[in-house]
C-alpha cells in the first residue's frame, strides 16, 4: 500500500480551505457593509459636498458676507448675486457659506465633546457600580428635570453670541442623555472576562474604563457621534433662530433662517437657501448614522451577510 | 402598586422643588430686573428703581437669601409665584397661556403617537415590501427636517394655497380671531388656526414612533408566544394585534410619555413662527424682559411636564404589561 493512498482524497471541499485566504480586515468589512447601503453613501457624498461648499464658496464668492452692495437691496438670485441679497445688501451666497461653516463647526465640536464626556461618565458609572453608579444616575435624572433649553437661552443670551461659548454650553447640557444610553450598553461589559482579568491583575479602575470598556463600545460611540451632529445642528439653529445663539456680525444657518422668516413672502430666497442647506445637512448626517449602525452594530441584520 | 407610585411621586416632587430653586439662583446670576428701568424718560434714579422693585421682591439691595425666602414662602403658603419687574402676576400669565399651549401640544402629541404607531404596525407586517421601504425613507427624511424649516415651509405652502383659493382657509398667525362668536364658528376658527402648527409638529414628530414601533414589532412577531398563538389557530393579523402589539407598545408608550417636554420645546419654535401667545412666547418674553419670577415658573412648568411624562410611562407599563401586575 503506497503512501498516497492513505492520504485523504483531495476534493473541491478541502481545496477551498487550503487556499491561503486572507482574513478580511475589520475596516474593509465595515466599508463593504456601509457601501452596500445606498442611502448612506448618498448621505456621505452630500455631507462632503456641503463641507467643501462651506470651505470653497467663501473663496470664490464675489462678495464678502459682511460686505453691503447698495445697488442690490433685496434682489432675487441673479448672475451677480447667485443666491440674491438681503434688504441691507448682503450677498446671501456668501452668508449661507459662512453660516454653514459656523453651524458645522459648532455641530462637530459639540458632538465630539458630548461623545467623549458621555462615554467616560457612562462607562465609569457602569464599571464602578455601587455608590458611584447611583450618584451619577441621580445627577443625570436631576439634569433631565432642569429645562436645559432655558438654561441654554439664559447663558448664551448673556454670552453675546460667541460661538465657542455656545458650543461649550451645548456640550455641558447635551452629555447626560447619551451618557445614560452608554451606561446601559456598558453594563454587560462589567462582568466580562477580560475586564475581570484586568481587575485581578491590579489595573486601576479608571485605566480599565479607558483601555477596555470605551474601546469595546467604540462602534456605539461612532454612531452616537453622527447622531450628535444632527442634534447639535438642530439645537444651535433653534437657538440662533430665536436670537439666543450666534449673533450679528457672525451668522449661522439658524440666524439666517430667522432673518428669512421675516421676509418669507417678499423675499423667499432668503429662506430657501439656508433652509435647503440645513435640511441637506441634517438629513445627510442622519443617513450616514443609519449606515454606520448597519455597518458597525454586530447584532444588526440590516447589513446582510459579511 | 399604589405604594410604589406614591414613592415615585414623592421622589419626583423633591426633584421638581430642587430644580426650581436651582433655576431661581441661576436666573439671578444671568438676569437683572433693574435694567428694565434703564433709559426711561424721565430717567429714574437708582433709589426710585429700588423703591419700585422692593415690593415686588426683585431688588438686588435685599440679600439674595432673603429674596429667595420671600419668593419660596410665597409659593409654599399662598401659591403665589411672584410678579414681573413691571408688576404682572406670573400666576395669571401662566394660567392663561398654559391652555393656549396645551391646545396645540396635546392635539399634536395624540396625532403624532397614533399616526406613528399605526404606520409602524402597518409597515412591520409588510417588512421589505414597497410600502415599508417608502414609509421608512420618508420617515428618515421628515424626522431630520428642522422644525423651523418644516413650519416655515408649511407657511409658504399655506399662503400659496390661500392665494390659489382666493380665501383665507388657513391662518398663518395667531391662535384665535378676535371677533368670532357662537359655538361652531369658534370651533371652525380654532381649527383654521390650529391646522398649520399641528401639521408642523406632527410632520417632524411622527417618524420616531413609526421607526421604533416597526423595529419592536418585528422583534416580537417571531417570539415564541406569538408562534404559539398562531399554532392555536389565530390568523397572523389577529396574533399581531392581540399578542405582539401589546408587548411592543410598552417601550413606545414610555417614549411618548418622555417626549412631552421635548414637544413643548419644539412648540417654542412653532409658537414663535405662528405667532401663538402660549408658554413658548412667554419663555422668550421673560428672558428678554429680565422677568426672573416668570423664568422660574417656566422652569417649574417644564420640570412638572418631565415628571408627568415619567409617571405616565410608569402607569402605561402597569396597564400594558401583565408581568408587572402579577408581581
Amino acid at each position: 500500500m503506497s503512501l498516497d493512498q492513505v492520504q485523504p482524497p483531495v476534493g473541491p471541499a478541502t481545496t477551498a480551505t487550503r487556499i491561503p485566504r486572507k482574513r478580511m480586515s475589520l475596516w474593509s468589512l465595515y466599508t463593504r457593509r456601509f457601501v452596500r447601503n445606498k442611502p448612506a453613501v448618498a448621505g456621505i457624498v452630500i455631507f462632503i459636498l456641503l463641507v467643501l461648499f462651506s470651505v470653497v464658496a467663501p473663496l470664490i464668492a464675489k462678495y464678502d458676507h459682511v460686505e453691503l452692495d447698495f445697488l442690490n437691496l433685496s434682489s432675487p438670485p441673479s448672475a451677480e448675486h447667485w443666491f440674491g441679497t438681503t434688504s441691507a445688501g448682503n450677498d446671501t451666497f456668501a452668508q449661507v457659506a459662512i453660516g454653514l461653516q459656523r453651524s458645522l463647526m459648532i455641530a462637530v465640536s459639540v458632538s465630539v465633546g458630548t461623545t467623549i464626556l458621555s462615554a467616560i461618565v457612562g462607562t465609569a458609572a457602569a464599571y464602578f457600580g455601587g455608590m458611584i453608579e447611583r450618584g451619577i444616575l441621580l445627577v443625570i435624572h436631576f439634569l433631565m428635570v432642569i429645562p436645559t433649553f432655558l438654561i441654554l437661552a439664559l447663558i448664551s443670551n448673556d454670552a453675546g453670541g460667541d460661538w465657542r461659548v455656545i458650543s461649550l454650553i451645548l456640550i455641558l447640557t447635551g452629555w447626560f442623555f447619551p451618557a445614560r444610553v452608554i451606561w446601559t450598553m456598558a453594563l454587560p461589559l462589567r462582568e466580562s472576562e477580560y475586564v475581570n482579568a484586568a481587575r485581578y491583575m491590579g489595573v486601576p479602575g479608571m485605566k480599565i474604563v479607558m483601555r477596555h470598556l470605551i474601546p469595546n463600545i467604540g462602534s456605539l460611540l461612532v454612531i452616537n457621534f453622527a447622531l450628535g451632529v444632527v442634534t447639535a445642528v438642530m439645537a444651535e439653529t433653534g437657538l440662533s433662530f430665536l436670537g439666543f445663539g450666534v449673533k450679528i456680525p457672525d451668522v449661522s444657518l439658524g440666524s439666517l433662517i430667522g432673518y428669512g422668516a421675516n421676509t418669507i413672502t417678499s423675499a423667499p430666497w432668503l429662506f430657501y437657501f439656508p433652509a435647503g442647506a440645513l435640511t441637506l445637512l441634517t438629513v445627510s448626517m442622519a443617513l450616514v448614522a443609519d449606515g454606520l449602525r448597519d455597518a458597525l452594530d454586530p447584532t444588526s441584520a440590516a447589513g446582510g451577510q459579511a | 402598586m399604589i405604594k410604589y407610585l406614591t414613592r415615585r411621586l414623592l421622589g419626583w416632587l423633591l426633584m421638581i422643588v430642587v430644580a426650581t430653586n436651582v433655576t431661581y439662583f441661576l436666573a439671578w446670576g444671568f438676569l437683572d430686573p433693574r435694567s428694565n428701568y434703564v433709559g426711561r424718560r424721565p430717567p429714574l434714579s437708582p433709589e426710585e428703581v429700588t423703591q419700585l422693585l422692593e415690593p415686588r421682591n426683585l431688588s438686588d439691595t435685599v440679600p439674595l437669601v432673603e429674596r429667595w425666602w420671600n419668593w419660596f414662602s410665597g409659593i409654599l403658603f399662598r401659591w403665589d409665584w411672584g410678579v414681573s419687574a413691571v408688576g404682572e402676576s406670573v400666576n395669571e400669565q401662566v394660567a392663561y397661556r398654559m391652555w393656549i399651549s396645551a391646545e396645540l401640544v396635546l392635539g399634536a402629541t395624540i396625532i403624532t403617537a397614533v399616526l406613528g404607531i399605526a404606520l409602524g404596525v402597518y409597515t412591520a407586517s409588510r417588512q421589505y415590501k414597497l410600502a415599508d421601504r417608502v414609509g421608512q425613507a420618508t420617515s428618515v427624511v421628515t424626522m431630520n427636517i428642522n422644525i423651523v424649516v418644516a413650519a416655515l415651509g408649511i407657511v409658504l405652502l399655506a399662503i400659496g394655497f390661500n392665494d390659489l383659493v382666493g380665501a383665507r382657509v388657513f391662518y398663518v398667525t395667531g391662535s384665535h380671531s378676535r371677533d368670532v362668536s357662537g359655538f361652531f364658528p369658534v370651533v371652525l376658527d380654532a381649527l383654521q388656526h390650529l391646522t398649520l402648527p399641528t401639521l408642523a409638529l406632527v410632520l417632524v414628530g411622527y417618524a420616531q414612533y413609526h421607526l421604533l414601533q416597526r423595529t419592536l414589532l418585528l422583534d416580537n412577531i417571531n417570539a415564541d408566544y406569538v408562534r404559539t398563538a398562531r399554532a392555536k389557530g389565530l390568523t397572523k393579523q389577529k396574533a399581531i394585534r392581540k399578542h405582539a402589539l401589546r408587548t411592543s407598545l410598552i417601550p413606545v408608550a414610555t417614549q411618548v410619555a418622555f417626549t412631552i417636554p421635548a414637544i413643548f420645546t419644539g412648540a417654542i419654535l412653532t409658537e414663535r413662527i405662528f405667532g401663538w401667545n402660549g408658554m413658548g412666547r412667554y419663555f422668550l418674553d421673560t428672558i428678554g424682559d429680565n422677568d426672573i419670577h416668570g423664568v422660574v415658573a417656566i422652569a417649574a412648568f417644564g420640570a412638572v411636564l418631565t415628571a408627568a411624562g415619567a409617571i405616565l410611562s410608569d402607569i402605561a407599563i402597569v396597564v400594558l404589561d401583565p408581568r408587572v401586575r402579577v408581581s
